[in-house]
């Protein structure tokens, strides 16, 4: 197991050194820099020039990337080529209500999904299955925006029970006004849960139906105990690969909800600096959101070794 | 007269669609005895054991008596409520194929010592289930240290995964065992190390239930023979008077001259002996590996097949037949050397194209994941003449339907989804699937092995069939007397390598390497087993 970690982590490592030049190499390639942005029609292109020598955007390429990287190990994400703050206070306060959004999702989403597939995998074709199918089979296919905007036609402009926007709050606001969270977490929550339902769904029946759960309750093992120590470990392993899937998608996937709900999260962030060409907060929020993208992704493939070690057999 | 541990009375089952499975069986079991129930695949055999259990398959409807110890099992109306409780602790049921009944994401340690405290008459505490789990490993043959019980399933081999499934089976500390088919899919090396373990187990004192189509292993272990047929007790008394005589022993070794030349320094199946024509199927000296290179399961082995020949290949569990065999399948990729068909190379299964896939078809033992739970055999035998001969899918359901009569799987089971199907009559379905593409090269990894006499030879005859129509064969077996019908001419491999090679007849009359010896020995000996059992004490081959 300890090797077959260290292996795995040795490998993100080297995963996020190719990323970080890619990442690089991606925005620089993207038309235009920070120095055009900033100046209009009526600004000569000998000041554009002093400014791109000023920012350092005259640099070949190489060079300028190493210096970023060099950076980056130090702590420093750079400044901000439109706002002049620094690009770490930028991603700290978009990453931090992304963060909790997510964070509360899959809080809420594992659980759930874990004691429904779990029972609807113990009674496929059962009434409950069915319902519970068909339930997530329609919120699954509903698109998010759709169901923002229906839930907050309801809940927040017809009943008035919950805010229908962050307009005005902060991060810190959040904590002590958790009605905000509720509409966006439910959002969010309808995909995640559908999809982790039926993947832990399908893998509790794949159990259930194995040579292995036939002879332990042939060997006298009770159905409870059945459940928990023979079949969930194997259940649980396609639902956690899915679970690492859901929350690449929730870091960086949730525009349509922050957008909705005036979310001042890390895909709003990204989008205003990639508009304006603010190639250092652009490359430290994909920087950052590949690395936790690439971190669920080891910790749900050491998860899933530990639950089934055969997974590495198999690859 | 002692009432017996286990007593079925006029036992039935009746399948789903109304067929009778089971007619009116009657059983003894007594502690320390080994009762045999032998009988064609498709017997009922399977059936009534699992009804000591108070277990039916989907649909199926037992009535009768059973009652095991003090507990009645199944009634008059079917199972009765109080038949879990005889689960494990006073019945335990050993499958046919072990590996599927491990606990993949289990360390086999935390299952047995789960087992033991299960079952253990007044608790004990952990220490005393521990104890007992180490006295099941050590029982079943494996040494009960603490990195073996940290291990898990697929860190054992094939033989060894058996073990484990027995010692799981003793941890429950059962007053009586159900074993079915042991051995199955064994090398007659391990098979005969195999029942002088489970005649131990028998001395022991809990009585066993054996179903085995293995006449040898019936022999060697039984005190009682029940035979069965269609679902109805045919014979029973003790083996010697129920089974009929065990074939002479055949393995007269000629000495003296060979026929086709003398001893070669690097055996190589070069099909010197038919010079006539250009191989069909030819490996040149291939190489193949599971996770690194280097560490090879196949060394060096080349052969030819021709057009209407059949090719053996023998040897010990793990000596790279069946990798040998999933190589000229395409389905193990990490490989070296030249694979070629017609002259042509020969492409991993993913890139091969449907005529190629058609030419070379592959069966293997174990078939059961191959076939799609929810769609009828029938339909998926058929599927094979759809996808590579372009028939219509009605053509395709004639002909499917005509070869699995032939092979003794009658249209009403076929039409069936598989669970309904014995094994014996899955791994008929599974070659018939083969046999449907009309291949050029058709390899056989074990087919027969879980099939009785008779129905082994159906399947021979078609074989034979088959290389009447040009059909080459490479025929894997532990089988060496089918293979002296079957092969013309015979690989041994060992230890991944090619030990031996040349006409059949001539390699298992004089045979030139170590490894073939042994295969020989370990046939003379099974066959002699039948008389008393001998108590020889032999190393116990891990896998």
């Amino acid at each position: 197991m300890a090797r077959h970690a260290l292996r795995r982590v040795l490998l993100a490592i080297a995963q996020l050194t190719l990323l970080s030049v890619l990442v690089f190499l991606l925005t620089s390639l993207l038309p235009g820099d920070a120095a055009d942005v900033l100046f209009n029609d009526k600004t000569g292109t000998e000041q554009i020039a002093r400014l791109r020598h000023e920012m350092g955007l005259d640099q070949p390429p190489a060079q300028r990337f190493l210096d970023w990287a060099k950076d980056l190990l130090t702590g420093d994400a750079g400044t901000s080529l439109t706002g002049g703050q620094p690009v770490s206070g930028i991603v700290a306060h978009s990453v931090g209500a992304t963060a909790l959004l997510a964070g509360v999702t899959a809080v809420i989403a594992v659980p759930v999904a874990l004691v429904l597939g779990l029972v609807t995998g113990c009674r496929a074709g059962g009434r409950l299955d069915r319902t519970v199918t068909a339930v997530t089979l329609a919120l699954g296919s509903v698109p998010d925006f759709v169901l923002s905007l229906a839930l907050v036609a309801v809940f927040a402009l017809k009943l008035g029970w919950l805010p229908s926007t962050w307009i005005g709050a902060t991060t810190g606001d959040l904590l002590t006004r958790p009605g905000l969270l509720v509409l966006p977490v439910a959002v969010l929550l309808a995909r995640t849960v559908s999809q982790l339902i039926r993947q832990f769904r399908a893998g509790t029946l794949g159990a259930l139906n194995s040579g292995y759960a036939q002879q332990a309750r042939r060997l006298g093992v009770p159905r409870t105990r059945l459940l928990l120590r023979h079949v969930l470990p194997n259940a649980a392993v396609p639902g956690v690969q899915q679970l690492a899937r859901t929350g690449d998608a929730l870091l960086g996937g949730v525009l349509v909800v922050e957008a909705v709900f005036a979310v001042p999260g890390a895909a709003t962030a990204l989008i205003e600096a990639v508009r304006s060409r603010d190639v250092p907060t652009v490359q430290a929020l994909t920087l950052l959101l590949a690395a936790a993208a690439l971190f669920l992704n080891v910790a749900a493939d050491l998860v899933s070794h530990r639950l089934s070690p055969r997974v590495e057999v198999l690859r | 007269m002692t009432r017996p541990l286990i007593e079925v009375r006029r036992l039935t089952a009746h399948a789903a669609d109304g067929t009778a499975l089971v007619r009116g069986v009657d059983l003894r079991m007594e502690a320390g005895r080994v009762t045999a129930l032998v009988g064609p695949s498709g017997s009922g055999k399977t059936t009534t054991a699992l009804a000591l259990l108070g277990e039916a398959g989907a649909g199926v409807r037992l009535s009768g008596h059973v009652r095991v110890g003090e507990t009645e099992v199944v009634g008059a109306h079917g199972i009765t409520a109080h038949a879990a409780g005889v689960r494990g602790g006073t019945v335990a049921y050993l499958p046919q194929h072990p590996g599927n009944a491990l606990n993949p994401a289990r360390r086999i340690g935390a299952v047995l010592t789960e087992l033991a405290a299960l079952h253990a008459p007044s608790g004990g505490g952990r220490n005393a289930s521990r104890a007992l789990s180490r006295a099941a490993l050590e029982q079943a043959q494996l040494p009960p240290e603490r990195p073996v019980l940290r291990r898990f399933p697929h860190q054992f081999s094939g033989g060894q995964q058996q073990r484990v499934a027995l010692a799981e089976v003793l941890a429950c500390g059962p007053r009586a065992l159900v074993l079915d088919e042991p051995g199955t899919g064994l090398d007659t090396v391990t098979r005969a190390a195999l029942t002088r373990e489970l005649a131990r187990l028998a001395r022991s004192g809990p009585a066993i239930l054996l179903l085995s189509h293995d006449h040898a292993m019936v022999r060697a272990l039984a005190d009682d023979t029940v035979v069965l047929e269609a679902g109805r007790v045919t014979a029973r008394g003790t083996p010697e008077a129920v089974l009929p005589a065990a074939p002479a022993p055949v393995t007269v070794r000629e000495s003296g001259e060979d026929p086709d030349g003398g001893a070669k320094e690097h055996p190589e199946d070069s099909g010197e002996e038919r010079p006539d024509g250009t191989p069909l199927l030819q490996a040149r000296s291939l190489f193949a590996w599971h996770r690194r290179r280097g560490h090879n399961v196949l060394h060096d082995v080349s052969l030819r097949l021709r057009a209407g020949e059949c090719v053996g290949v023998a040897g010990p569990s793990g000596s790279g037949k069946t990798t040998l065999a999933r190589c000229l399948a395409g389905l193990h990729e990490r490989l070296g050397g030249d694979l070629l068909l017609d002259g042509a190379p020969l492409p991993a299964l993913v890139h091969r194209d449907r005529e190629q896939k058609r030419r070379v078809q592959y069966v293997w033992q174990d078939v059961h994941d191959s076939f799609d739970p929810r769609r009828t055999v029938i339909d998926q035998v058929a599927r094979t003449a759809v996808r590579l001969r372009g028939r219509t899918v009605d053509q395709a359901r004639e002909e499917a339907g005509a070869l699995l009569c032939e092979f003794g799987v009658p249209p009403r089971t076929a039409a069936r989804p598989p669970g309904a199907l014995s094994g014996g009559e899955l791994q008929r379905a599974a070659f018939a699937r083969a046999a449907l593409a009309r291949p050029d090269v058709l390899v056989c990894d074990e087919i027969t092995s879980a099939l009785d006499a008779e129905t082994a030879e159906r399947v021979l005859t078609h074989v034979e069939h088959l290389r009447t129509t040009r059909t080459a064969v490479l025929w894997i077996s532990h089988d060496l007397r089918l293979m002296r019908r079957v092969a013309d001419r015979l690989l041994v491999l060992d230890g991944g390598g090619l030990a031996e090679a040349g006409a059949c007849a001539r390699v298992l009359a004089r045979p030139r390497s170590e490894a073939t010896r042994r295969l020989l020995d370990a046939e003379e000996r099974g066959q002699r087993r039948r008389t008393a059992l001998p108590a020889e004490a032999g190393p116990h081959p891990m896998g």
